[in-house]
């Protein structure tokens, strides 16, 4: 027979175990917005120092035109400055929305309605923006 | 651009990315007035450029912030839904402005943001979770209210965000500014956290950092799309900025600040006069 005190224990233990899992959802979500926005600047300036790299190696002059995503392709296989220059200043651009995206995914998994909505809404806005005069 | 001039750039950004990241203003109100009067960039190659420096700032800052606890996530998510409408709205008016009216609005806005930045300190005391009275409705229902740990006096502080409607309006504002001149509108949000809805200052200049890459992103695809951006100053700016961000996280933890906020705010008059009186000289071509 569970004495009261062993069921108050048992009691306690489950309501702390509940706590230290809900703190650690928490820090998990705090983490993976951390190393997104960090990844994103770094990610960026490493492909953005070897845009300048190519600049001085293969002595074409500093573009001053950006290239639409759409295009992209042709410059980054031929190794042309403007491509990895037009590519780590997009990823920059984007690292927002990845992460925008990923609150989305975990208000969802935690079935937090008016927070899904919220951040519904503030991806749509990036999304219109994106296309708007695409 | 020669290198010299893209080198110069950098080092400008490094100090905007320093501002922007310990004062919770200044990336791009740095920025443009130094790439407009200095190296006589079009103002709207600025502004598009301003804004990629802005994500970079944000990204790199706050970061680190969203890491030490310092950001409410809630308070911007919240917050995000009219900056990003607002900015998008900016954009749009700002691609149809004539540059002498974005010369002009720049000019006060940025005389605007010097006076934020002369600040008092702000005491432990004013830090300290102000009791009595109910919380809003609205802060209750989105549980907005939140804690921060603040390392320079290694104390925890429990605080209530007050009057959210009017703090999602003048987000709304913000983000329109932002859009409209390629600020990250920290000037208008940090104090309107801080004041209006009584969100202590450290936590409000980190979440007003995590805001501002949403809110740049969103008018920034809309420069982008129209050619505006200008890829040899966009990278300079994203690598001084995200050097400069290194160091500025680091300060604002730990260091002391009106100082340097009284240096930067007269820097910043100094910069705004200029962009004013540029219109009214003669031979200055805009």
């Amino acid at each position: 027979m569970i004495t009261a005190r062993v069921g108050l224990r048992i009691v306690q233990q489950r309501a702390s175990n509940l706590r230290r899992a809900v703190v650690a959802e928490v820090e998990d979500m705090n983490r993976l917005i951390y190393h997104v926005l960090r990844a994103g600047v770094v990610v960026s300036v490493a492909i953005l120092l070897f845009g300048f790299v190519l600049v001085a190696f293969t002595g074409h002059p500093i573009p001053q035109q950006s290239i639409p995503p759409r295009a992209l392709g042709r410059p980054l296989f031929t190794f042309t400055p403007e491509g990895y220059l037009s590519l780590g200043v997009l990823i920059l651009i984007f690292t927002p929305v990845v992460r925008v995206f990923l609150s989305l995914v975990s208000f969802a998994r935690e079935r937090d309605r008016q927070y899904l909505l919220m951040t519904a809404i503030v991806f749509a806005n990036l999304l219109v923006s994106l296309f708007l005069l695409a | 651009m020669s290198i010299a001039v893209l080198l110069i750039l950098a080092i400008a950004a490094f100090l905007a990315g320093l501002g922007g990241s310990y004062l919770g203003v200044g990336g791009g109100v740095f920025l443009i007035p130094f790439m407009t009067l200095a190296l006589s960039v079009n103002i709207k190659v600025a502004i598009a450029t301003s804004l990629i420096g802005v994500i970079a700032t944000s990204s790199g800052a706050a970061s680190v912030y969203v890491r030490d606890h310092l950001t409410n996530l809630r308070l911007a998510m919240f917050l995000e839904v009219a900056t990003t409408l607002g900015a998008i709205a900016g954009a749009l008016v700002g691609l149809g402005t004539p540059d002498f009216y974005l010369y002009l609005v720049f000019g006060v806005v940025v005389l605007y943001a010097a006076t934020t930045m002369v600040r008092v300190r702000e005491t432990a005391k004013e830090r300290a979770y102000r009791g009595g009275g109910e919380e809003s409705p609205l802060t209750k229902r989105l549980r907005l209210s939140s804690v921060y740990f603040d390392r320079e006096d290694q104390g925890v502080y429990r605080y209530r965000v007050e009057r959210p409607v009017a703090g999602f309006g003048v987000s709304a504002a913000a983000g329109l500014f932002s859009g409209l001149l390629g600020v990250g509108g920290g000037f208008i949000k940090v104090p309107a956290m801080n004041v209006l809805m009584r969100v202590p200052m450290k936590a409000a200049v980190a979440t007003s950092n995590f805001m501002i890459g949403v809110t740049a992103a969103a008018s920034a695809f809309i420069y982008y799309s129209q050619g505006l951006v200008d890829p040899g100053l966009a990278a300079m700016v994203i690598i001084g900025v995200f050097s400069g961000t290194n160091l500025g996280t680091r300060l604002l933890e730990h260091a002391k600040s009106s100082n340097v906020r009284f240096a930067f705010a007269l820097f910043l008059v100094v910069l705004g006069t200029a962009m004013v009186a540029r219109l009214f000289l003669p031979g200055v071509p805009i």
